[in-house]
């Protein structure tokens, strides 16, 4: 009872004293226990070699190893990585428990463990929205750590090197950072748009944001079909995820180089205007009457009803376009690359799913964690990751012919736009960020401010976020 | 004698129409859970009615709802028994015993601001404990703190309700030789039975639907029913049938404690007033 | 009379008096009162995690400083009182009108109190979704209903003017349930004489309401109304999944500034502050109207 009345500073202090402590102790044990596990995992990989030389290389040797527990969030994709769980257990006979959570809650859930001495989870399968938050909180265990012989394969997307991190300079960085995850889900946003309306109309599908704008007021058909449907609202990241694109693609951006640690707000750039200017002239030539209400769920909603001829939402939504039971428009939608503004190129928005490793826990854990890992990244794994409809994190298995197959129609626009696909932030103050620009965003497409006045807006209260955090921030000068 | 019929039959009458506003939404959701999910977004008047929300609620792969349904059940029940036990022992003694004035004024002043505070802020500090000592994933985590949450309301509710107990009921037992525990059992207990049975439902229904605590100090053994449901509200697509299918199902006991504890209500009062 | 037995008889219990408020003072002290003494430290702290460790750095007043400057906060204030005012008065008015006339029902009293339970009954999350269907300008139930008596529809929730009252309607369903049934069960606990006798003395119903029901119901209607009024000051489902606090800031509310603060962005200190503060105004309220309760009664008696 003493403990629980302890504030979490205390018990964190407190908390840490005592795991170092208990981990000196086991440090020893530990090392005897990794290097059993390695000797029998070496031995059963020659074991298994000698048996049968013509084993595929892409089914990667896994030695029995430990229970792990996953925690993931229940989505359209869930199936598909349950089915990798599966084959996984079968091919291995080693156990996977799934913590599968409601979305809504997954950070804190994820949080809890990791802030405690003594972790619940041995796999986090964190979303891009609170990636920056477990890393800077340093948090993970570089997977390197645990097995220095673990490589990421090449043949996976690397995701704006988000399975990167460098503690020194506490940025993602494949170049100087270490490796701490592996990529479980690429999820993306790409152009949904109707293939009838498109044929009917006879046009083109749109590169740029100005041939979307253009296309969209051409099918624009209000009340019965809206030209483009976007995300307005203010939320957690409703308008700002659904503006990110057009703004990386018109070659502007939050800051000037968060790679690099230079942290100069540049979200009032001329670049910036440009692709707000398109934003809030898709709402007004070719919106819904409030565009500044609609959430993910109601442009999901016009798009399989049949109300949206455009809408841009991530590829996991795929799922319900050609099941009947959910979508009036079966066979009706295609996709492509996220438009992109003059000189740049499609840049979508990741809002992918990294599978790491936590520090808080044992390491027969780990070892058995990253032995799942490893398997998930393999080309085998995400065959049965792909048939089940979900995108691959391996360029390869877009080679394979049922991936040419008209269910897979979507699988083009992925593979060219994934490369280029960047991140919202990097940074832990980024949903502070995401909160500034979704109230600033929504008010300059609702017409309380004009675009300028509210890139301006941002910039001065990102760049004073950023000093009062301690970052070195400077900003442009304001726009006209 | 024909006034009071009219009216009666007008009350009768506003109570059908106060009713039917009341139903509408819910028999819709009762009608959602038997649509697909594209009836539901076009808001289709008519629709062929499918069991494939049920079917996918109840026995799709990663679906759990009997065990979930059984955990709503334990925590509901236990968090229940004991908010109405603790608030009214709490009641009992602020309202009939020689307090210094402050102290019951203390108490509920606190039970209400506390009720104020979002639940969320509590979480954090109530995982710690319940890592701190083991129980998190356990029954007991999640009613300590169901029982934390709605004794505010126990203990306000109950204190109404204990303050009618008639002083001299008590007085005379006292005489007749009554023992402290023996007077909350034979007195105390029975005549505040239709506030007891009004908490009680509210305390139960509380808890059943509890989502952000619940999510928090559960796993998967210990997950409750609003945990499994929010599974559906998936951030790319909001099953609402099956989220229907989910609350149907699960208003069940509700219903069933409803209909029980009218019975209890009434008794309560018949006992209360043949005293 | 019933009433004359509240107040002064009490007695002195012995252990007794102990032993009963024990259990709810160890809950309340262990799971209540540390959790917020530990919210009102974070409130002057920053805390950051590094390493696997947190940090904290005292910071004195900044966070309550930098509430005077969040347009959230302000907007999510003004929102939560008028939905505050608003919805639990209606829930009040509503609630006490159908537990009258249920009370009076007869043999229809389980039907009816079923029905109007039945709101109550389905879990939030439900509730937000379901609503949220109902209220879509395009395909929703309720312009569907309109569109039959011939009435255009409206985006209750997409329109900035009508927004928080469409809120506002959902919380009125959902929460008067629970008005209702607290009132209905005050009502029944009323002694069966007073009413004969009021019907001895010839009074009206409305003159029964107003001299015996309304006063001897007077502790019920204020607790319950007490509750209602500080959980509509912590709503939060209902905009989590209706409007997100949108459009604009028109459906913003405290709770909701919290969670955002304190979950979404992490930000411990400035989130518990924000709680804090709110609380406080809160305890002020309370004790402001307890105050004038009191000097009111004290008017009347005199």
């Amino acid at each position: 009872m003493h403990l629980t009345g302890s504030t979490p500073r205390m018990a964190a202090d407190g908390g840490t004293r005592i795991l170092e402590e208990k981990m000196a102790m086991k440090t020893s044990k530990r090392r005897f226990v990794v290097a059993l596990v390695r000797a029998i995992a070496v031995g059963t990989g020659v074991a298994v070699g000698l048996a049968g030389p013509s084993a595929a290389q892409d089914a990667p040797r896994v030695p029995r190893v430990a229970p792990i527990t996953i925690v993931i969030n229940q989505s359209p994709w869930f199936a598909g990585f349950s089915a990798v769980v599966d084959a996984y257990e079968k091919a291995t006979g080693n156990k996977v428990v799934l913590d599968v959570n409601p979305f809504a809650g997954s950070a804190e859930k994820q949080r809890n463990s990791v802030r405690a001495k003594e972790g619940q989870f041995d796999v986090l399968v964190m979303n891009s929205a609170w990636l920056a938050e477990i890393y800077h909180g340093g948090f993970l265990v570089p997977l390197n750590e645990i097995d220095p012989s673990f490589r990421i394969d090449p043949l996976v997307f690397n995701y704006d090197d988000t399975a990167y991190w460098d503690p020194k300079s506490r940025t993602n960085n494949a170049k100087t950072g270490q490796l701490y995850g592996i990529p479980i889900n690429g999820n993306i946003q790409v152009l949904y748009y109707r293939n009838d309306l498109y044929r009917k109309a006879g046009l083109k599908v749109p590169q740029t944001l100005d041939e979307l704008v253009a296309n969209a007021a051409k099918l624009h058909d209000a009340p019965a079909v809206y030209g483009m449907a976007q995300r307005g609202a203010r939320s957690a990241s409703d308008i700002s995820y659904d503006w990110m694109p057009y703004l990386h693609g018109s070659n502007g951006s939050i800051f000037r180089n968060e790679k690099e640690g230079d942290f100069t707000v540049t979200i009032n750039s001329p670049e910036a205007k440009k692709a707000l200017d398109a934003y809030v002239a898709l709402a007004q030539k070719s919106g819904p009457p409030n565009p500044g209400s609609w959430g993910q769920a109601q442009v999901i909603q016009a798009l399989l009803t049949g109300k949206a001829a455009h809408a841009t939402p991530v590829i996991a939504a795929w799922s319900q376009v050609d099941d009947p039971a959910k979508s009036a428009v079966v066979g009706l939608i295609d996709a492509a690359p996220v438009p992109h503004g003059p000189g740049g190129k499609s840049t979508p928005t990741l809002g992918h799913f990294i599978g790491a490793i936590p520090k808080n826990v044992p390491r027969d854990r780990q070892v058995a964690a990253l032995a799942f890992l490893r398997w998930f990244q393999g080309r085998e794994a995400q065959i049965v990751y792909a048939k089940a409809g979900q995108p691959p994190i391996r360029r390869d298995v877009y080679d394979e012919p049922f991936m040419k197959t008209p269910p897979y129609r979507w699988t083009k626009a992925v593979l060219e736009s994934a490369p280029n696909a960047r991140m919202m932030y990097t940074v832990p103050e980024g949903p502070q960020i995401v909160s500034i620009l979704e109230l600033r965003l929504n008010q300059a497409l609702i017409g309380e401010k004009s675009p300028a006045d509210a890139l301006n807006t941002m910039a001065v209260e990102i760049q004073a976020l950023m000093r009062g955090a301690g970052y070195k921030s400077e900003r442009l000068p304001d726009l006209r | 004698m024909i006034a009071p019929r009219v009216k009666s039959v007008a009350m009768h009458a506003a109570l059908a129409a106060a009713a039917m506003v009341v139903l509408l939404p819910v028999l819709w959701t009762a009608l959602a859970a038997f649509k697909t999910q594209i009836a539901l977004l076009r808001g289709d008047a008519l629709f062929a009615p499918t069991l494939a929300n049920f079917h996918e609620l109840l026995f799709s792969r990663s679906s759990d709802y009997f065990a979930h349904f059984a955990n709503s059940l334990v925590v509901a029940t236990l968090s229940t028994a004991l908010v109405l036990l603790v608030a009214t022992l709490a009641a009992y003694s602020m309202v009939r015993m020689r307090w210094p004035p402050a102290v019951p004024a203390l108490v509920l002043g606190f039970s209400l601001v506390f009720h104020m505070i979002p639940p969320i802020t509590l979480v954090g500090p109530w995982y710690v404990m319940a890592r701190a000592l083991g129980v998190d994933d356990t029954y007991a985590a999640l009613v300590l703190a169901h029982l934390t949450l709605h004794l505010p309301i126990g203990i306000a509710v109950m204190s109404v309700f204990v303050r009618d107990v008639p002083f001299e009921l008590e007085e005379a037992a006292r005489l007749d030789g009554c023992t402290t525990p023996q007077l909350l059992r034979r007195i105390v207990f029975p005549l505040v039975r239709p506030g007891l049975a009004a908490t009680g439902i509210l305390v139960f229904v509380f808890s059943w639907n509890e989502f952000a605590v619940a999510l928090t100090l559960t796993g998967r053994h210990t997950a409750t029913i609003p945990v499994a449901i929010a599974r559906f509200a998936q951030e790319y697509e909001i099953k609402h049938g099956v989220m229907a299918a989910g609350a149907v199902l699960s208003v069940i006991p509700a219903i069933l404690l409803l209909l029980f504890a009218q019975r209890s209500i009434v008794k309560g009062i018949i006992a209360g007033v043949g005293k | 009379m019933a009433t004359a037995a509240s107040g002064a008889a009490r007695r002195e219990g012995g252990a007794w008096r102990w032993l009963t408020l024990a259990p709810a003072a160890t809950i309340y002290i262990a799971l209540a009162v540390l959790p917020i003494a530990n919210l009102v430290v974070m409130s002057f702290h920053d805390i950051r995690w590094a390493d696997g460790i947190a940090r904290w750095s005292a910071v004195g007043f900044r966070h309550y400083a930098e509430l005077s400057r969040d347009p959230l906060f302000a907007a999510g204030l003004r929102n939560t009182v008028v939905f505050a005012v608003l919805a639990v008065g209606a829930e009040m008015v509503i609630g006490f009108v159908l537990a009258q006339w249920v009370s009076r029902a007869g043999r229809a009293e389980i039907v009816y109190r079923t029905v109007f339970l039945l709101p109550i009954l389905l879990p939030g999350i439900v509730i937000g979704a379901i609503w949220k269907l109902m209220y879509n300008p395009d395909f929703g139930v309720v312009n569907q209903m309109l569109a039959l008596a011939g009435i255009a529809g409206r985006d209750w929730l997409g329109d900035r003017a009508l927004a928080l009252g469409s809120v506002i309607a959902v919380d009125v369903w959902h929460w008067t349930p629970f008005v209702f049934l607290l009132l209905l069960a005050g009502l029944q606990s009323l002694p069966q004489d007073v009413h004969e006798a009021a019907k001895v003395d010839g009074a009206g119903t409305w003159t029964e309401l107003r001299y015996v029901t309304l006063p001897m119901m007077l502790p019920t209607i204020a607790v319950t109304f007490a509750f209602r009024l500080i959980v509509s000051f912590k709503v939060f489902d209902e905009v989590y999944l209706l409007t997100g606090g949108g459009p604009g800031t028109a459906t913003e509310v405290v709770s909701f500034t919290i969670y955002r603060r304190f979950f979404t962005e992490d930000r411990m200190g400035y989130g518990s502050a924000i709680s804090v503060v709110v609380l406080f105004l809160l305890a002020l309220t309370i004790v402001l109207a307890l105050a004038a309760t009191r000097r009111a009664r004290e008017r009347a008696a005199s």
